[in-house]
């Protein structure tokens, strides 16, 4: 049974496309077999994140108009052979998709892959409701500012509107020491208002620009990061049963604590 | 707290009548005779501002915030009033009941295209007389009177929940939600959003919730914004109106202090 996953947070430049790029990497090289839906029509971004830009020749919209089959526009990695990309599309033609369009598109990649992980425009316009349209279960990215806060907010009020019923949040670019000097949310503030399940706490790091200009997810790196490692947790517990669920909460504790502790160390 | 940048106000400092906001009517449910009533707004109360989009997701959130109070497949009349729907729309809803274990039998319309469609989807079709000078709303004399409005729900932000009667919420009202009630507004939760009770202009209205950290609230024609400095504690707390406008007090002084002394 293939999971279909949506990737959103309403407000843009959070880190949703990163966080897509990476966890379908990881995913990839745990041994599922993953696709990336780059639901972005108009501005497509996740195949230079993955650096497979000048590999991309069909994209979303020649399938859907039969120009082309699905598997000649899927991009597959060669870094990781589990992992494809359907890239989005960049000219006008984008406009005509509709949420019906994206629901056969997406039914006949889940019947294809394990994970069909969808990375959704930001906003909650046409591009929202193509991305949602075939979704089962949603990650909700946010950085630890209100107004990230708030749009996750209003995007979670209409993932349940829609049926959507298993959302987990992803607290991006979280800076400890910040919150320590509480000049920053902390992941409690967050959850207090979202009130969904955490599924993750990836920490602010400039590696993370550093890999997205090279086209090369950071979870590939020799050397680990925190970020990575953040996001290698994630696709475990994405991965994982129900059980891993339950036991989350403590884990992140000390996994904040290790990444304090790394800090002071630092300074010390 | 609040992300307000205005000057503080003392507490409960009375501004200018605001503009009432055009209120966008609502899908009801009510519970009639052990049938469930799903009544449409009427094409008059909203035509263009209303579209079939915001009904489709205001019924979704109706059925998710009280499924706990119906039987598994209870069935539903819809009461469709003057609204034109077609075929897709009749099997939308259905759908969408559907999910929530209910099951749509009786459609009932003074609009012969949407009787025609319920019939042609097998419901069974009540055709109703249009007596529009004899169907004048009476006024209710206490707004609270009304039906209240019983949600088990976190109001999020960009969510809005208009009611005639009563509110009672079991959840929170996040900050960008809005709830208005022509009566009383009980949030048994955390109220982050704004309030507005006795939205037709009953002063008599009260807010009431677990924790007051409102973005604004509103009784009749008053506004209120909280404290720029969040207190330490909370406790349940109740907005009121008084002369210098719109008044907190904690719940267990209120009720030792008004509510006995009136009685």
């Amino acid at each position: 049974m293939s999971r279909i996953i949506v990737v959103t947070s309403g407000k843009g430049g959070v880190g949703k496309t990163t966080v897509t790029a990476n966890l379908g990497m990881v995913l990839a090289r745990l041994g599922s077999s993953v696709v990336l839906v780059d639901a972005d029509f108009g501005l497509r971004n996740l195949d230079l994140l993955l650096g497979l830009e000048n590999r991309v020749v069909y994209t979303a919209i020649e399938v859907i108009s039969g120009e082309c089959r699905l598997e000649q526009a899927l991009v597959k990695d060669k870094r990781q052979p589990g992992l494809a990309l359907l890239p989005a599309t960049q000219n006008r033609r984008a406009e005509t998709i509709n949420p019906n369009h994206m629901k056969q598109l997406i039914t006949a990649l889940a019947q294809m892959y394990e994970y069909v992980i969808i990375d959704c425009p930001a906003g909650i316009e046409m591009g929202f409701k193509n991305a949602i349209a075939a979704a089962q279960e949603a990650l909700i990215v946010t950085t630890p500012e209100i107004s990230a806060v708030r749009d996750a907010d209003r995007v979670i009020g209409l993932l349940e509107a829609n049926s959507i019923k298993k959302v987990n949040l992803i607290v991006n670019r979280l800076r400890p020491a910040m919150v320590q000097a509480n000049d920053m949310m902390s992941v409690e503030d967050v959850q207090e208002i979202l009130a969904i399940p955490l599924i993750g706490i990836i920490p602010d790091d400039e590696r993370v620009i550093v890999s997205t200009n090279r086209g090369e997810p950071l979870v590939l790196s020799e050397t680990s990061s925190l970020p990575a490692m953040a996001i290698a947790n994630i696709a475990r517990r994405l991965k994982g049963e129900q059980v891993d669920f339950i036991n989350l909460a403590p884990g992140n504790d000390s996994f904040l604590s290790r990444i304090r502790k790394l800090l002071w160390s630092k300074i010390g | 707290m609040n992300s307000d940048s205005a000057p503080p106000l003392p507490q409960g400092k009375v501004e200018e009548n605001p503009p009432l906001e055009n209120r966008p009517p609502q899908v009801e449910l009510k519970t009639e005779q052990g049938n469930l009533l799903l009544i449409l707004p009427t094409e008059a109360e909203a035509s263009a501002q209303i579209n079939w989009q915001i009904i489709c997701e205001q019924l979704k959130n109706r059925l998710q915030g009280n499924d706990r109070f119906w039987q598994s497949q209870m069935s539903v009349h819809l009461v469709a009033q003057d609204r034109l729907l077609d075929g897709r729309q009749l099997k939308a809803i259905a759908d969408t009941l559907a999910n929530a274990q209910l099951q749509l039998q009786r459609v009932c319309t003074s609009r012969r295209q949407t009787a025609v469609a319920a019939a042609t989807a097998g419901y069974s079709v009540e055709q109703q007389i249009v007596l529009s000078s004899l169907i004048v709303p009476e006024a209710t004399p206490d707004s609270r009177l009304k039906e209240p409005l019983y949600l088990e729900t976190t109001v999020r932000s960009g969510a809005e929940i208009h009611h005639p009667g009563t509110v009672v919420i079991l959840g929170d009202v996040n900050p960008g939600g809005i709830v208005v009630a022509g009566g009383d507004i009980l949030v048994w939760g955390r109220l982050r959003g704004v309030a507005h009770a006795g939205s037709e202009g009953n002063l008599e209205c009260r807010i009431m919730t677990l924790q007051m950290q409102p973005t604004q609230l509103r009784i009749a024609d008053y506004v209120a914004r909280a404290p720029e400095k969040p207190p330490s504690q909370f406790y349940p707390e109740l907005a009121y109106v008084t002369t210098e406008g719109i008044r907190i007090a904690r719940a267990t002084d209120f009720s030792k202090t008004h509510l006995l002394s009136n009685s």
